[in-house]
């Protein structure tokens, strides 16, 4: 019978190291077979392998601290403290030793894991969101170029010649003109790399041009990579014409099928679905409209810049595609400042929650946070995700749900702050900062409140 | 590296006078500042007894062995003094401390360090270390007893 374990105390120089020799004296004292995995201030020492954990009867986790237990699922653990392996580490090696191993059911949850992490490479999820990272930039630079265009007057573009004419050719008839483009182009590269980009440009484009807006390019470009994927599969060219598949048969092949798909079938479903969208977005009831805020709220801080934030922020950005401002937007936005905020002021208020080092990094949420950038969230977020995220959440709910009651919109898809000052970008400053400061103290008072005392 | 250069000679008491844990750190403390491996005492006892507050580093055995990760360490060290009466250090078995090792430990360290202070607390784990140790009558006796 062979056991693991691992030891991991608060300081990692002394305990980690006497729990481990301690649990190694009874084993041999028991002759049982185990291996000790040290967290200490060196760092991981001894470390378990995967080949051992299959092989394994249980684990037995000493820890004073927190350790990723994933790798251990499906193994029977026995938990304790550094010093009950110092105390009473034949008592532990007993527990795992009668623990029941279900080796059928931990197969089961590995080839599960392994299944999920397949998924996570190749799922039609990320595809999406490879789509819409590459689109993400062109999405900002394209709504503050509007908004600063705005900035000189509602109507200032329609003057030819002039700046905010200038501005707004950029920002509007370019960056914006290519958004759509470039997220079904880069589908499609997600999924079938390099021949993808040219029916899945083509395809968002088309989408674009034919009013089925972020819907239709999303199909273009998942049509486009698969397209290219059964292409490569069917076609067999003799071994010297090869060279003309990536030039000639798959671009031409490719781009004809996936426009005359949407130009024919997807796009009149798409357009109609999406001119839907737009009009229930603008006769939403008050009250489905504070749902919704609270619904993005939720979104935007449940991970931060992950899957689940970034739908919500492309939901957002769908809504101003057509350059005009949006609720939605406003909500996105405020909800996405309100975590690294509201962290950063419970760093200021209960110092004694925090080490120097969270203080110190508190400092640059604050900054962060009105920079609409919610990652600056993740550090206090990964240290105690149990009492943190919850708190983000609640506060962005809060703050998403408080814009959509005063009815702030905005027209810039990015930018914190820095570009609310700008005329005409956001309807309604006053309570659109308000919103963002209750939601941030709900966040602050939440964590301050949950948070342990620190004693390191 | 071996553990003659973290607990020297003159880091070590055969006779601990204080009669409480807090007088005993105290003492291994002053020892250390002696030998210059400690800038603030002040600041340094706080960061042993803040880790002492988490939870008491009287592992039982007799042994206590406090520490501290403190910017106002020079150097890696260890004082070491023996308590013939023993001292109540809140110990996990309820027992007097006779064996108590105060650990100084600068922010920043090596692995070597860390290496020695780790194979230190292992081998105090073992029976026949301790009662070495314990019946040691000069420096080479506790050197030789971690040695073995």
């Amino acid at each position: 019978m062979k056991l693991l374990a691992v030891t991991s105390c608060p300081t990692g120089i002394a305990h980690t190291y006497m729990a481990a020799e301690a649990l190694q004296m009874a084993a041999k004292e028991m002759n049982v077979d185990i291996k000790v995995e040290t967290h200490g201030s060196i760092g991981v020492e001894n470390e378990i392998t995967d080949e051992e954990i299959k092989e394994a009867h249980a684990v037995i986790i000493a820890v004073d601290t927190k350790i990723d237990k994933t790798k251990f699922q499906g193994l029977p653990i026995v938990e304790g403290t550094v010093q009950d392996a110092i105390k009473n580490s034949k008592g532990l090696i007993e527990k795992a030793m009668r623990l029941e191993n279900d080796k059928a059911q931990y197969v089961e949850k590995v080839s599960k894991i392994k299944e999920n992490r397949k998924e996570k490479k190749k799922g039609p999820y990320q595809h999406l969101m490879t789509g819409v990272s590459y689109m993400i930039p062109f999405v900002v630079a394209g709504g503050i170029l509007i908004a600063l265009s705005f900035a000189f007057g509602i109507h200032a573009a329609e003057n030819e010649g002039s700046l905010p004419w200038a501005l707004s050719l950029i920002g509007g008839g370019s960056a914006f003109a290519l958004m759509i483009p470039i997220l079904s182009g880069f589908i499609a590269y997600s999924i079938a790399d390099r021949p993808g980009l040219v029916p899945g440009m083509i395809g968002g484009m088309l989408s674009a041009e034919i009013g089925a807006g972020f819907l239709g390019g999303l199909i273009a470009g998942f049509l486009a990579g698969y397209t290219i994927v059964l292409l490569k599969k069917w076609i067999k060219l003799p071994k010297t014409m090869e060279g003309l598949m990536p030039v000639l048969v798959l671009p031409l092949l490719s781009s004809s099928i996936v426009g005359l798909l949407m130009i024919y079938i997807v796009g009149r479903p798409a357009a109609t679905i999406n001119v839907g969208l737009f009009n229930w977005l603008e006769n939403l009831q008050e009250g489905s409209a504070i749902a919704l805020g609270l619904v993005l709220g939720l979104m935007m801080a449940f991970d931060m810049g992950g899957p689940v934030n970034k739908a919500a922020y492309a939901f957002g950005v769908s809504t101003i595609a057509a350059g005009q401002s949006s609720s939605v937007m406003a909500a996105v936005m405020a909800a996405g400042m309100t975590p690294p905020l509201g962290i950063g002021i419970a760093t200021l208020m209960t110092k004694n929650k925090f080490t120097k080092e969270e203080r110190e990094a508190g400092k640059a949420a604050l900054v962060l946070g009105i920079s609409f950038i919610t990652e600056g969230a993740i550090p206090f977020a990964a240290a105690d995700p149990l009492r943190v995220i919850p708190s983000l959440m609640a506060g962005s709910a809060v703050t998403g749900a408080l814009t959509m009651l005063f009815k702030v919109k905005l027209a810039v898809p990015h930018g914190g702050i820095f570009v609310l000052p700008i005329p005409n970008a956001v309807e309604g400053f006053l309570p659109y900062v308000i919103s963002i400061a209750i939601g941030a103290l709900v966040t602050a008072l939440l964590v301050a409140a949950l948070k342990k005392t620190k004693m390191e | 590296m071996n553990i003659k250069e973290l607990l020297t000679k003159d880091r070590i008491s055969f006779n601990l006078e204080g009669l409480t844990k807090e007088e005993v750190i105290d003492e291994l403390i002053e020892m250390l500042f002696k030998d210059n491996v400690i800038e603030d005492k002040d600041k340094f006892k706080i960061a042993v007894m803040k880790r002492e507050e988490e939870f008491s580093t009287g592992i039982g055995y007799g042994i206590g062995i406090p520490h501290g990760k403190s910017e106002f360490v020079t150097e890696a060290a260890i004082a070491f003094g023996i308590s013939k009466n023993g001292v109540d250090f809140d110990s996990m078995d309820g027992k007097p401390a006779h064996l108590i090792f105060l650990i100084a430990v600068p922010e920043k360290l090596d692995d070597i360090h860390l290496k020695v202070l780790s194979y230190i607390s292992r081998r105090l784990m073992h029976n026949e270390v301790r009662q070495a140790i314990m019946e040691a009558e000069n420096y080479d006796d506790i050197i030789k007893a971690f040695e073995k």
